[in-house]
């Protein structure tokens, strides 16, 4: 049976570990901070589509909702999403690896994390947390972040093409679109 | 120890917070807790969607979204002390999208296309108030919505639309340049031409 983390060869994987109490506040600063310290570290893994990180601090509760019982999270959450290519267990090893610098101060802040924070310890921290989906949906989920990418390049190039050959002779449009298209590669 | 956030970040021209970006690609996370009967129902629900690919065929129409996900939780891995153990007492609702354009057009889009399936979906959450009229629904969503902490996208200058016509011309592309070395120039410019008319859309 398909697994429902699966659509086509793309892989929803979700992980939510509790944060330690006091590390809530610098676990904010930290990931809200990322992007002024450079390109994201998800940026290291070559197959990851889209990810995100969301501390999660409780559920709503309103009382116009007739909801008998308030129900409240024990501790703030953090929340790891990835929409990846592939399967998720070589795309854990190349996280648990690459991310190495960020992780300890990323998942180091939460209840159970290994002290070290990388490798195989991680890795089964995550998975032990990790939440199956329920529904995936996947737009282009055949086509992993390199098909993408290049497809993207791709129309670029002809886009620009198709502009400079208007008006071109057969010859002279055979011979461009061979060194354009086949000569490069 | 709830997590202090000084003043709002203003909102962007999308209508969503600014950590919710990363280039074209806005995220959106909402959870929502489900009455006791979406605990089985929802499953079942789940279960029929992923056997039906049909039922999902709605969500390709909404071109611009990427990826999005919706899942049930009814209990967390336990980590030890801190943590609590045991099951919520009511299950909750993880929703998160990734896709383009504008906050307020996503969920129009998804309130008018969308309206019986986000009825089924979250129908059985606790004051979700039916997708249409929209402004009701949007309040729904921005309540229960949580910002990104930190967002990325691979591509972040491509929309989703973008994406699927690229993909669609590089399967054309590839069977172009895959001709092109043996045909003549009078057949080449004839398939070229051909090329251009089939591929209009995607460039």
């Amino acid at each position: 049976m398909a697994s429902p983390n699966v659509s086509g060869q793309a892989y929803a994987f979700m992980a939510m570990t509790p944060v330690m109490p006091g590390e809530e506040q610098p676990l904010a600063e930290y990931l809200r901070g990322l992007r002024a310290r450079g390109p994201s570290p998800l940026a290291r893994l070559a197959r990851t589509h889209l990810a995100r990180f969301v501390i999660v601090p409780d559920f709503k509760n309103d009382p116009t909702w007739k909801q008998r019982h308030e129900e409240h999270l024990d501790l703030n959450y953090l929340i790891f999403t990835s929409n990846l290519d592939g399967d998720l267990d070589s795309y854990l090893d190349e996280l648990c690896e690459k991310l190495a610098p960020e992780a300890k101060e990323i998942w180091g802040r939460c209840v159970g994390c290994p002290e070290s924070a990388e490798g195989a310890a991680l890795k089964t921290y995550l998975r032990h947390n990790q939440i199956d989906t329920g529904i995936f949906f996947a737009a282009y989920g055949e086509a992993t972040v390199a098909t993408v990418r290049k497809a993207l390049r791709e129309r670029e190039k002809m886009i620009a093409f198709a502009i400079r050959a208007q008006g071109m002779a057969p010859a002279a449009l055979h011979e461009a679109f061979l060194a354009e298209f086949i000569g490069a590669q | 120890m709830s997590i202090q956030t000084p003043a709002p970040a203003p909102i962007t021209a999308t209508g969503t917070q600014p950590r919710n970006h990363d280039g074209q690609a806005i995220a959106i996370t909402v959870f929502s807790t489900i009455k006791l009967w979406g605990r089985v129902f929802l499953p079942v629900l789940f279960f029929v969607t992923r056997r039906i690919p049909k039922l999902t065929g709605t969500l390709r129409q909404l071109s611009f979204i990427h990826f999005a996900r919706w899942t049930v939780i009814g209990k967390l891995p336990y980590n030890g002390p801190p943590q609590k153990k045991g099951r919520f007492r009511y299950p909750h609702m993880y929703f998160e999208s990734n896709f383009n354009g504008g906050w307020e057009e996503y969920i129009d889009a998804f309130s008018h296309i969308l309206t019986d399936g986000m009825t089924a979906f979250w129908g059985s959450s606790y004051g979700f108030p039916k997708p249409l009229p929209t402004a009701p629904f949007k309040r729904y969503i921005q309540d229960n919505e949580t910002e990104a902490d930190h967002y990325y996208c691979a591509y972040p200058e491509a929309t989703s639309t973008m994406i699927q016509r690229s993909l669609e011309l590089d399967k054309k592309l590839v069977a172009l340049k895959r001709d092109a070395r043996r045909m003549d120039p009078d057949a080449f410019a004839a398939a070229y031409r051909r090329f251009l008319t089939d591929a209009q859309n995607a460039l």
